[in-house]
């Protein structure tokens, strides 16, 4: 590498601390946890400098009334990174056909930052996503890693969890019958802490026979330890409760992701702790594990004391910025709008422990975006998006074949 | 069987000259097959006159009336204005501060053919047994206990047109129904709606039959099988022609062999049956129009058109509507090139541009995908009001269903099928709080007894109450 490409990568690794100061004028802040109407925010070197009037002078100015100003969209269900046409099989790496492969499917290792993907959602305001395998094999997906959409897209953390299906399709992989399913997953959690504790002679192929690779029972290690959470994919308030009872007998950390009739076992969910990823917009009876979905599910889980975290508009990848839509749909439905705005921006970002804060305050990295009125409208458009202090620029392949396209009348 | 084409006249004149009933011969009077064998049996309800107080209209046909009264008699919309009368005997509801637009119709639905749960016992939505299926029927699918009817309801859509799925070529007949709660189809039906015809181009055929090693497994099998197919529907036609100009004139001549296939790609070629054809990318919608040209008839739209704005000058030359998502993308490669702007660049092209939900979610809220497609083209910088918008979901898929004469607008002497609204339909927080099909109120926010439940919800989550 010689002297000058050093330099550009010295430039690219500290962009913020050299980038341009910014006050946003009398717009409303949503900062994560409460709302602050008509304020200004300062934005100096990649960092929240001010919060309220400030007079300092900076490079760029900019009229936020009427407008406002929220956390970086984070969007806790996405296949972001790993999928590029859902049906060209060589562009999706968020499962395998590998039976081998389950709790150890690391889908940090397929995360292609080139994807044209991120560029189209973080112009939508999604700044981070989590990226979860799917079981396809057997009950364990894989592992979840956390990733940022910023101008160099990457990989937070490559196994912020394990991924596990028991909803039907999940069943479906261990032996057609919840009861069977159940019987497999003891087996594994069994296997697991044999291997743990025998790991030496488990990996010299002197223990018995395991129900799973060597490599899945060791990604299962820091899971039966409690030490990694566990998203449990489930829908049946009768699979959530029997996820709870697993979780006491074995020590495992919880969270769901789906939960569609959590609604029927909401104080059970709080009692436990367990956070649920969920998609508020959910109210058919998709099958025959979904028959209570309901509009109101995020209220009433909220109401219980549940912590949420969102995804949105079917769990879509190639449109994972609309978390925003679900938020503002289960706003419509009863939910606190500060909750909502919570459930996809601070709330994911402590719980999974991410680069940034998720909250607008004073000191934090910038990690933001100006909508173009309030933030859950979809008349409001993404006006200015700031991720890890970085300003993104409005480009993306869909902007491009949009101006390749169009032809003003005279 | 035949005879029930006949009219009365007819039948005594087939009944005198032929002197038999079931007689396949008859002179001067051609016998032809009856046209609408599963008649509606929907009937508008009797209602009292309504009187819509002090609402916002976006009426659909790109005007926003703030603060107007709706009359509505006898099911028909009969005056708008400021300060109207009260009529005779007349529900009156203040609207002030609320919105008002014309029921939302959804050219593409596949609901009750792929009901919930979705379950294979009634996912009833694609024939993928030959890649021509022409003869095969939507309304003979549809279950009408499907719940998700009354999601879309609740979301004001009034009117959906229910297609085949396309894993075929041709899919087969799709049928216009009015979102009326009722045991049978044929009480959804809407009266005399012209029937559609589901066509497919792209990945989706040539997958499911190039797995299987038939034709098609490329676009040029595509083509091949559908123009096959009308070379087919074309001599079918002619010997129903003939057979008419025959007996007209004076000739004592047997009716061909009927041919249920041919004889909908036939109503195609007679006018009657209109195209509603599955195309995502601009050059084979221009491959389609040349084969419509090529074999005489019309298409009425290009569905989950994500390439409709290269094709908009087309679609604009050839009065073919664009029916769109707002922004779904990438699930296929024929997907991939999305614009959000793609709605908004094919108004903007003077096109008929619909948004479609494809899909029993998005059904629930067109507003906030129409809201989306609006604002999408707003940020490049078109104008477009929130009454132009509201024509995307309302007006224009009606004038592709051939109903815009009856449906799709707040206009004097059109069914009243309204939807009042708690706020901007294009807001998210936005509600349908009341909607009226026909002028007879079908759902109401703030009356559980106007919230109509299908069978399959009756205690399934708990014995004492309904599935919310």
């Amino acid at each position: 590498m010689n002297k000058f490409n050093q330099l550009l990568l010295l430039v690219a690794l500290s962009s913020h601390a050299a980038a341009e100061s910014i006050l946003i004028k009398n717009a409303d802040i949503y900062t994560g946890k409460t709302v602050l109407p008509s304020t200004d925010l300062l934005i100096v070197d990649g960092r929240i400098a001010a919060i309220g009037n400030s007079s300092q002078k900076t490079d760029r100015v900019i009229d936020g009334s009427g407008k406002s100003i929220s956390p970086g969209l984070f969007n806790a269900d996405t296949h972001l990174g790993s999928v590029e046409v859902s049906a060209i099989a060589p562009t999706v790496d968020f499962y395998t056909d590998n039976p081998n492969v389950t709790a150890s499917l690391k889908v940090a290792d397929a995360f292609n930052p080139n994807s044209t993907l991120l560029p189209y959602n973080r112009t939508h305001g999604l700044t981070h996503a989590l990226s979860v395998p799917e079981a396809n094999t057997g009950l364990f997906a894989g592992q979840v890693s956390l990733i940022e959409l910023g101008n160099q897209p990457r990989v937070i953390h490559d196994s912020v969890a394990v991924a596990m299906d028991f909803t039907e399709h999940g069943v479906s992989l261990a032996g057609n019958s919840r009861a069977a399913a159940m019987a497999v997953l003891r087996q594994n959690l069994a296997d697991t802490i044999d291997f743990a504790a025998n790991k030496r002679a488990a990996m010299a192929g002197e223990r018995r026979d395991y129900s799973l690779s060597l490599a899945d029972l060791e990604a299962l290690e820091p899971v039966v330890s409690g030490a990694k959470p566990l998203i449990v994919s489930t829908h049946r308030a009768s699979d959530i409760s029997a996820m709870l009872a697993l979780a006491n007998d074995y020590g495992l950390t919880l969270i769901f992701r789906g939960a569609t009739e959590g609604w029927m076992v909401a104080d059970a969910i709080a009692a436990a702790k367990v956070p649920v990823i969920m998609d508020p917009i959910y109210n058919l009876p998709v099958s025959y594990e979904s028959l209570g979905a309901r509009l109101d599910n995020a209220k009433l889980l909220a109401d219980a004391g549940v912590t949420l975290v969102f995804t949105g508009m079917g769990s879509s990848t190639h449109n994972a910025h609309l978390v925003r839509q679900s938020a503002g749909n289960a706003v419509a439905n009863g939910l606190d709008k500060l909750a909502a705005i919570a459930a996809m921006t601070v709330t994911p970002a402590q719980l999974f422990n991410a680069n940034v804060s998720g909250e607008i305050k004073l000191g934090a990295v910038a990690d933001l975006v100006m909508w173009g009125g309030d933030p859950l409208e979809m008349t409001s458009e993404a006006e200015l998006v700031i991720i890890d202090g970085d300003v993104v620029p409005m480009a993306s392949r869909s902007l491009q074949l949009r101006d390749r396209y169009f032809k003003a009348t005279p | 069987m035949r005879l029930h084409s006949l009219t009365a006249a007819a039948l005594v004149t087939t009944m005198l000259v032929a002197g038999c009933d079931d007689s396949n011969k008859t002179i001067g009077e051609p016998v032809l097959p009856n046209k609408n064998p599963f008649p509606s049996t929907y009937q508008v309800p009797a209602s009292s006159a309504l009187l819509i107080q002090g609402a916002n209209l976006l009426t659909g046909t790109n005007q926003q009336l703030d603060n107007t009264d709706l009359v509505v008699e006898n099911g028909l919309i009969t005056a708008i204005g400021k300060d109207l009368q009260i009529p005779e005997g007349a529900t009156v509801i203040d609207a002030s501060g609320k919105w008002l637009t014309p029921g939302l119709i959804d050219v593409h639905s596949h609901m009750g053919v792929y009901p919930a749960p979705e379950t294979s016992n009634h996912s009833d939505g694609n024939e993928m047994t030959s890649p021509v299926t022409a003869e095969v029927w939507a309304e003979h699918s549809v279950w009408p206990g499907d719940p998700q009817f009354e999601k879309a309801l609740a979301g004001g859509v009034t009117t959906v047109q229910i297609l085949p799925g396309s894993g075929n070529l041709i899919g087969g007949r799709g049928v216009t129904l009015k979102n009326v709660p009722s045991i049978t189809v044929q009480g959804m039906k809407f009266p005399d709606a012209p029937y559609s015809l589901k066509m497919a181009c792209g990945e989706n055929p040539k997958r499911v039959y190039g797995s299987r090693n038939q034709l098609p497994s490329t676009r040029m099998g595509n083509m091949a099988g559908y123009r096959n197919a009308w070379i087919e529907a074309t001599a079918y036609k002619k010997s129903w022609d003939d057979y008419v100009t025959g007996v007209e004139a004076g000739e004592d001549l047997d009716p061909p062999t009927r041919n249920l296939r041919l004889e909908t790609l036939m109503g195609v070629l007679d006018g009657e049956i209109r195209i509603h054809n599955h195309c995502y990318k601009v050059d084979e919608m221009a491959q389609m129009v040349d084969m419509s040209k090529e074999f005489g008839y019309k298409i009425a739209a290009f569905h989950h058109a994500v390439e409709a704005y290269k094709a908009a000058p087309i679609l604009a030359e050839e009065n073919i509507c664009g029916v769109m998502w707002a922004d779904w993308w990438g699930f296929k490669q024929e997907a991939f090139d999305m614009v959000r702007e793609n709605i908004a660049l094919v108004d903007y092209a003077n096109a008929c541009a619909i948004i479609h939900s494809d899909d029993p979610i998005q059904v629930q809220r067109l507003n906030q995908e129409t809201a989306k497609a609006m604002s999408a083209g707003r940020r490049m910088g078109l104008d477009i009001s929130r009454a132009k918008a509201i024509g995307w979901a309302t007006l224009n898929p009606a004038i592709s269903l051939g109903l815009d004469k009856q449906i799709g607008s707040l206009e004097i002497g059109k069914n009243a099928d309204l939807v009042l609204w708690t706020a901007d339909p294009l807001s998210v927080y936005s509600h349908a709080e009341k909607v009226w099909i026909d002028g007879a109120l079908r759902f109401d926010r703030e009356d559980s007894s106007v919230q109509p439940t299908r069978d399959f919800n009756l205690g399934i989550v708990n014995a004492q109450e309904s599935r919310p």
